[in-house]
């Protein structure tokens, strides 16, 4: 292979693709705390911590289980940011992931039925969210919504709740008063019918 | 019942347990396949990345003011990152990692239940560098002192160029590039520094990446163009 034909390829991968979360500041953040930067941690714990936290809380309902875990997620993020790949989700999609599991896992130790009180009354504003921390509205985002809006009314409805809740089937079964055996049906097909719409 | 089509048994669990409705024994059950099977753990992984953006929906809320001085004292010091060197893949987020980070934290309490400890001074000089192709960024590294390691952000799309690969080079005082490996696209990379080379990383020294064939060049030096430079800085 000739060096010009390398330069020829490479035109084309860096000329008609944008890098990949080229302008996000987080990518950085996250390379620095693989190599041991505490300053970096707090840079991202100052532009992260409101979003994750408000996940941590959306699950628990419990500040101060919330506080535990969120604490946790930064300690996991401290060991593990060199696992981020960009190519596989945005900085902010991956950090929530990781919150979101770690909250679940701490629910889950309250037992099968535990789930979240309304949470309106523990949440305080945030004051001042920073642009790098909101979750990008990207073609992802918009994709993932309109997919849910196709499936039927209740599918979507039982699917949101499960994921913003991180609620077992025996707790949605419960809620819903209906059996566990068809709750888990509506969102096995309503899943397979957005892995269909996401990837046509 | 009707005869709608389901999702194969393997991906629904996947998908359950993405959307986190496994109850604990399941949740476990599932952790454990992912660490065994990495088949299941990429199926994992991609529900993972179809419903992340639904978190864009959750409401921000300020995390309490003393939280972050907790996370601080949390914090272990760098040396016992051996733990943290296996397994790559972010869909470990919680799969073959969960035993991982049960180690990490099981540290992190450890090192908060003892009394209160000097950190001591980092050993060496965080660097860091961004390098540039065409007026972007196309790399983001990192130089960790402490563990002699590069870590190294790929922000290039994967499957853009299958024909070539991208290599990593540091080109210190002596302008001599001395090649540090192969870089895939989209990817992070932890790179030890040889013994011979860990005193040239300093800052002022280069790191550019060359696009080269497959297996990465053949000569003493890039064979292929330079797609992206930069010069390591003191963080």
């Amino acid at each position: 292979m000739s060096p010009d034909a390398g330069r020829g390829s490479f035109a084309v991968d860096v000329g008609t693709e944008r890098p990949l979360a080229a302008d996000d500041p987080l990518v950085e953040m996250l390379t620095r705390i693989a190599a041991g930067d505490r300053g970096a941690l707090k840079r991202l714990y100052d532009a992260t911590s409101a979003k994750l936290f408000g996940v941590c809380l959306r699950i628990l309902s419990r500040r101060d289980e919330a506080e535990d875990v969120l604490q946790e997620v930064y300690l996991t993020i401290w060991r593990r940011a060199d696992r981020y790949e960009t190519a596989r989700a945005s900085p902010m999609a991956w950090l929530a992931t990781i919150a979101r599991n770690r909250a679940i896992d701490r629910l889950r130790a309250r037992g099968p039925l535990a789930y979240a009180a309304p949470v309106e009354d523990v949440i305080a504003p945030d004051p001042a969210p920073l642009a790098s921390a909101l979750m990008e509205q990207s073609q992802d985002t918009a994709a993932l919504h309109r997919c849910l809006d196709e499936l039927d009314a209740r599918t979507a409805d039982v699917i949101r709740t499960a994921f913003f809740e991180g609620v077992t089937y025996e707790a949605l079964a419960d809620r819903l008063n209906t059996p566990l055996g068809t709750v888990k049906s509506w969102i096995r097909r309503g899943l397979l019918k957005l892995r269909g719409c996401l990837e046509p | 019942m009707s005869g709608d089509p389901e999702l194969p048994e393997t991906e629904a669990v996947a998908a359950e347990h993405a959307l986190g409705v496994l109850d604990m024994q399941a949740r476990a059950a599932a952790e454990a396949r992912m660490a065994a099977d990495p088949a299941f753990a990429a199926l994992v992984a991609a529900w993972r990345v179809r419903l992340a953006p639904l978190a864009g929906e959750i409401a921000p809320a300020s995390a309490p003011a003393g939280l972050w001085g907790r996370i601080e004292r949390g914090l272990p010091a760098n040396d016992n990152a051996m733990l943290t060197r296996r397994l790559r893949f972010w869909q470990g987020v919680s799969g073959a990692a969960m035993a991982l980070a049960a180690a990490c934290l099981a540290i992190a309490v450890l090192a908060v239940n003892q009394p209160p400890t000097v950190i001591r001074p980092q050993p060496g000089v965080l660097l860091n560098a961004s390098l540039q192709g065409d007026g972007a960024p196309m790399f983001v590294a990192a130089y960790d002192p402490d563990r002699k390691a590069l870590i190294i952000t790929s922000l290039a799309r994967p499957g853009a160029d299958p024909v070539h690969v991208h290599e990593l080079w540091l080109i210190p005082a002596d302008g001599k590039p001395r090649s540090l490996g192969l870089v895939e696209p989209g990817a992070s990379h932890r790179m030890p520094m040889a013994e011979s080379l860990a005193p040239m990383v300093e800052a002022g020294a280069a790191l550019a990446v060359s696009i080269e064939p497959p297996g990465g060049s053949t000569k003493d030096g890039p064979s292929g163009p330079v797609a992206a430079k930069g010069i390591l800085t003191k963080i």
